[in-house]
């Protein structure tokens, strides 16, 4: 590892993940359009960790999924913010937004939900009450490096 | 014939006789072969008016090559036209197809697009001997380049979305047929309880498309996996899941819109 001295996962250390893992957080305007932004840091991330090939492209595929899905649901005008934990032979990814209305989340009985199960090793939907009585609905995951013999 | 140009005049009335040749006329090869030598200096003008956009000049000089050919087979003197008229459209139209076929923007360094197929390369024999997709690291050993490159050839494959030439280093042998791979796939997408229907839009994708999400959603097999099953490159089917995941969340929807 000691060519890739371009990355140095300490300098990355955000002291509120709390347990010391090298984080990277993805703000955007919740868009469409910027997805593909979101979804390169995924990969780079994930290639930059030595995943396989296999899991680098799956991550990817979940993270443009996930945000995909949240896009639809965010208010409009409204923030998406991915969040990025690099562990050890593990990317946790968190994006959330405000959702459009009081009621809104994120249907787990679709095609896109089987993508995102397919993709990771674990998914959930998070909803927490936003500021102003609307909730933050989002979609946690996690991808482990691969290299496993399947 | 109005040109009479005192490099190509000699070879006016040769085009005229090979023109009225039967197909299975003996002459053919020989007088077409003339005819290519002669008119090469065509061809090479116009390779070399394409060049500094990536491909180097001797694969240019040869697919105009292959452009002053067609021109010259397809060329009918009865109809009135001037050869040239006739051949530099048809030459420079050969290049272009030549760009647009390989799938590169113009603009992608020769540099990326030889390591592109490195990788490919790399990374098939390596999925073969680990049984699994490799890593960036166990590429960059098995190539003896930095991780760097690998990881920046990696970031091209995604960027460029060559399509064509993963085509061209794909292997169609080997090939299962649809019916044969996604049988038990099938049957779990109809295990799957979603409230969108899925099937009809499914139906409007390609078949290769068909069968790699079928295999990867519903087949539970990874990329690698269905890559030596197709008959694929792993990046290609990366790209081409992608592709389609894209297109089916647009279909999917448009038909649950609410209301």
């Amino acid at each position: 590892m000691s060519d890739r001295d371009d990355w140095d996962p300490a300098e990355l250390t955000d002291p509120a993940a709390g347990d010391g893992s090298p984080t990277v957080e993805v703000r955007t305007t919740a868009s469409a359009a910027l997805i593909p932004t979101i979804r390169a840091v995924a990969s780079d991330l994930a290639a930059r960790a030595d995943f396989d090939l296999d899991a680098i492209s799956d991550l990817r595929m979940a993270v443009d999924e996930a945000c995909a899905t949240l896009v639809d649901v965010a208010a409009p005008g409204s923030a998406l913010r991915c969040r990025f934990q690099v562990r050890q032979d593990r990317i946790d990814v968190s994006a959330e937004v405000e959702g459009a209305g009081v009621d809104t989340t994120v249907a787990t009985d679709t095609f896109g939900w089987r993508v995102l199960e397919t993709l990771t090793d674990e998914v959930s939907v998070s909803r927490t009450d936003g500021p102003d009585g609307r909730p933050v609905v989002g979609i946690v995951l996690g991808k482990s490096a691969g290299a496993t013999e399947r | 014939m109005s040109r009479t140009d005192p490099e190509y005049g000699h070879l006016v009335p040769l085009l005229e006789e090979y023109a009225g040749l039967a197909p299975d006329d003996p002459r053919r090869e020989a007088l077409r072969d003339e005819l290519v030598r002669g008119y090469l200096p065509v061809a090479q003008h116009i390779a070399r008016r394409f060049a500094h956009r990536g491909e180097p000049l001797d694969d240019l000089t040869q697919v105009a090559t292959v452009g002053l050919i067609n021109a010259i087979d397809r060329f009918a003197p009865d109809k009135g036209s001037d050869f040239f008229s006739f051949a530099v459209p048809t030459i420079s139209g050969e290049v272009r197809r030549h760009f647009r076929d390989l799938g590169w923007s113009m603009r992608v360094p020769r540099r990326l697009k030889d390591l592109h197929v490195s990788l490919n390369g790399a990374v098939s024999d390596l999925s073969q001997r680990l049984g699994r997709a490799p890593k960036p690291t166990e590429i960059a050993e098995y190539l003896g380049m930095p991780v760097a490159d690998v990881l920046e050839g990696l970031e091209a494959a995604d960027a460029y979305r060559s399509s064509s030439l993963d085509e061209m280093l794909s292997s169609e042998q080997g090939s299962a047929t649809v019916g044969e791979l996604v049988g038990e796939a099938d049957a779990e997408l109809d295990r799957v309880d979603t409230r969108q229907a899925l099937r009809p839009v499914l139906a409007e994708l390609g078949e290769r498309e068909r069968t790699i999400v079928m295999l990867r959603f519903f087949g539970n097999m990874t990329q690698t996996q269905i890559a030596e099953k197709v008959g694929i490159s792993q990046m290609h089917v990366s790209r081409l899941l992608a592709q389609t995941l894209d297109r089916l969340r647009s279909r999917l929807d448009q038909d649950s819109a609410p209301g």
